[in-house]
């Protein structure tokens, strides 16, 4: 039985800033915004990040959405409804003309999407320093972590195998675990929370 | 600006009429017409109307969240969906309540567990106290867990200390399960200072103007002879009623039902009240 202790979907600009940011690692990064001298995309980013969290997290109309962010209702819905597939192919160069879309919107909703697909969306993230990972004993986790980003999960053994090769945890080769675990593995967490498992049971042995 | 529409255009809008059953005989209290062979015939609806919004009301300790968690453990045996809005009892203890009912009407809890999503508003006041939140709350959990049924238990909770504001809050949760095409149901408490058997709640008439429909149970304390011989029941114990006092969607009986709580905490509606009377006197003359 799922429970929802507190509130969910209510931290707007949170996740406006989350899919703010997305949209730039879309675009390669700031680094390539300065490069191409696209810096002034940034504000037109920012707005519609804001558009596409109120309009699917807030449930927001077009009128409050345009009230609230000091735009007109027509910006709003064609942020809100701007094809990002076609704005995709574009910023590829898969398309030579520039599509009839609003690009920015086309970006956040990419990025909204995607956020939401790995359930990054409005979750709350917090920071660790290294002195606090040793003290715990987490290198392990930390290090599995770093290697299995961009994986897609769920997930087999073998994607698993190649990324993480070479790790030894408790003096054994992350290959041995990898192979007593069950698959597919459905998420990191439960990638950590299988490898735990196992280095507890070997420990007790 | 604002629209208007021929009532033909509304067709394709309007939702089906059958019922969402309960696991009680409220299921069969609700009805509709049909026409057959030229006649009109009343048919049981089969449970709550879907789409509806019901209030279910009473003064303390008379088996509104008992109704409301039974309803829960039918629907989500079925394999529907659930959102559980917990004001008043914190969802550990609603978890227990679910199992014991599971148990008691012979549903499979594990289908029980996977298809109830609770929002514990018991613990939360944000949740409590803001109804922006708690709605954006529950517009995530209907849309990611396809939700088709919502409860809040008690909608009086989240107007507790600002009564005033009841019928704004009562109203906004009534078009927000509209909009979400949810089938719901608002367990509203009473003040015991408002007569028992009526359907207003506490807040006036905030809830049973708004809502679609009310169910109204009540209880009653044998404390005379005149109430034992009415009754047939011994001094000291307690008669408890269900009653539907209106809904707007379809028809329904009105009669007054006398119902019982189980040693397992489920509601068995036995007859209504005036059938009730005369079988205890007939029993007491065998």
């Amino acid at each position: 039985m799922e429970i929802i202790a507190k509130p969910v979907g209510g931290n707007i600009d949170k996740m406006a800033e989350s899919v703010f940011i997305e949209c730039i690692n879309l675009l390669g990064g700031l680094r390539k915004l300065v490069e191409y001298r696209n810096l002034t995309w940034l504000p037109s980013l920012a707005e519609s990040a804001y558009v596409i969290v109120m309009k699917n997290e807030a449930l927001k109309t077009y009128r409050e959405i345009a009230k609230e962010l000091g735009i007109t209702e027509q910006t709003a819905r064609n942020i809100a409804t701007a094809d990002e597939e076609k704005v995709k192919e574009y910023i590829e160069g898969r398309l030579e003309e520039k599509p009839n879309e609003h690009i920015a919107g086309g970006i956040a909703k990419l990025a909204f999407r995607k956020l939401k697909d790995v359930g990054r969306l409005g979750e709350d993230e917090i920071v660790i320093r290294h002195e606090e990972i040793e003290a715990l004993g987490i290198n392990w986790a930390v290090q599995v972590l770093s290697k299995v980003k961009g994986l897609d999960f769920p997930i087999e053994k073998e994607p698993l195998k190649e990324r993480l090769g070479g790790i030894v945890l408790n003096a054994k080769k992350i290959e041995e675990i990898l192979d007593e675990l069950e698959y597919p593995i459905k998420s990191p967490a439960e990638l950590l929370h299988r490898i735990k498992m196992k280095l507890n049971n070997n420990y007790k042995e | 600006m604002a629209r208007y529409y021929e009532l033909k255009e509304l067709e394709s809008r309007s939702p089906r009429l059958f019922g969402i059953p309960t696991g009680t005989k409220l299921d069969e209290m609700f009805f509709k017409i049909e026409v057959e062979d030229g006649k009109y015939i009343k048919k049981p609806l089969g449970g709550l109307p879907y789409l509806s919004v019901m209030n279910i009301t009473g003064v303390p300790d008379t088996g509104k969240s008992l109704l409301a968690e039974q309803f829960a453990v039918t629907q989500a045996n079925a394999g529907y969906r659930i959102l559980f809005v917990t004001v008043e009892n914190p969802a550990n203890f609603l978890y227990t309540a679910l199992k014991q009912k599971s148990e008691a009407i012979g549903a499979n809890f594990s289908r029980v567990e996977e298809n109830v999503v609770v929002i514990d508003a018991s613990e939360s006041e944000e949740l409590r106290e803001n109804p922006k939140a708690l709605l954006d709350t529950m517009a995530y959990a209907i849309r990611e867990k396809k939700v088709t049924s919502v409860i809040i238990d008690s909608i009086t909770g989240l107007y507790e200390h600002k009564e005033m504001m009841a019928r704004q809050i009562v109203r906004q949760f009534f078009n927000f399960l509209k909009k979400w095409r949810q089938t719901g149901i608002f367990v509203s408490q009473k003040r015991a200072a408002q007569a028992s058997e009526s359907a207003e709640a506490a807040g006036g008439l905030a809830v049973a103007h708004i809502v679609d429909g009310t169910i109204v149970l009540d209880k009653k304390l044998i404390e005379s002879r005149w109430e034992v011989s009415l009754y047939g029941l011994p001094i000291g114990s307690v008669l408890r009623t269900i009653r539907i006092d209106g809904c707007r969607i379809t028809g329904h009986d009105s009669k007054t039902w006398v119902f019982e709580i189980t040693e397992f905490g489920t509601i068995e509606i036995i007859a209504p009240l005036s059938e009730y009377i005369k079988g205890q006197s007939e029993k007491r003359k065998a």
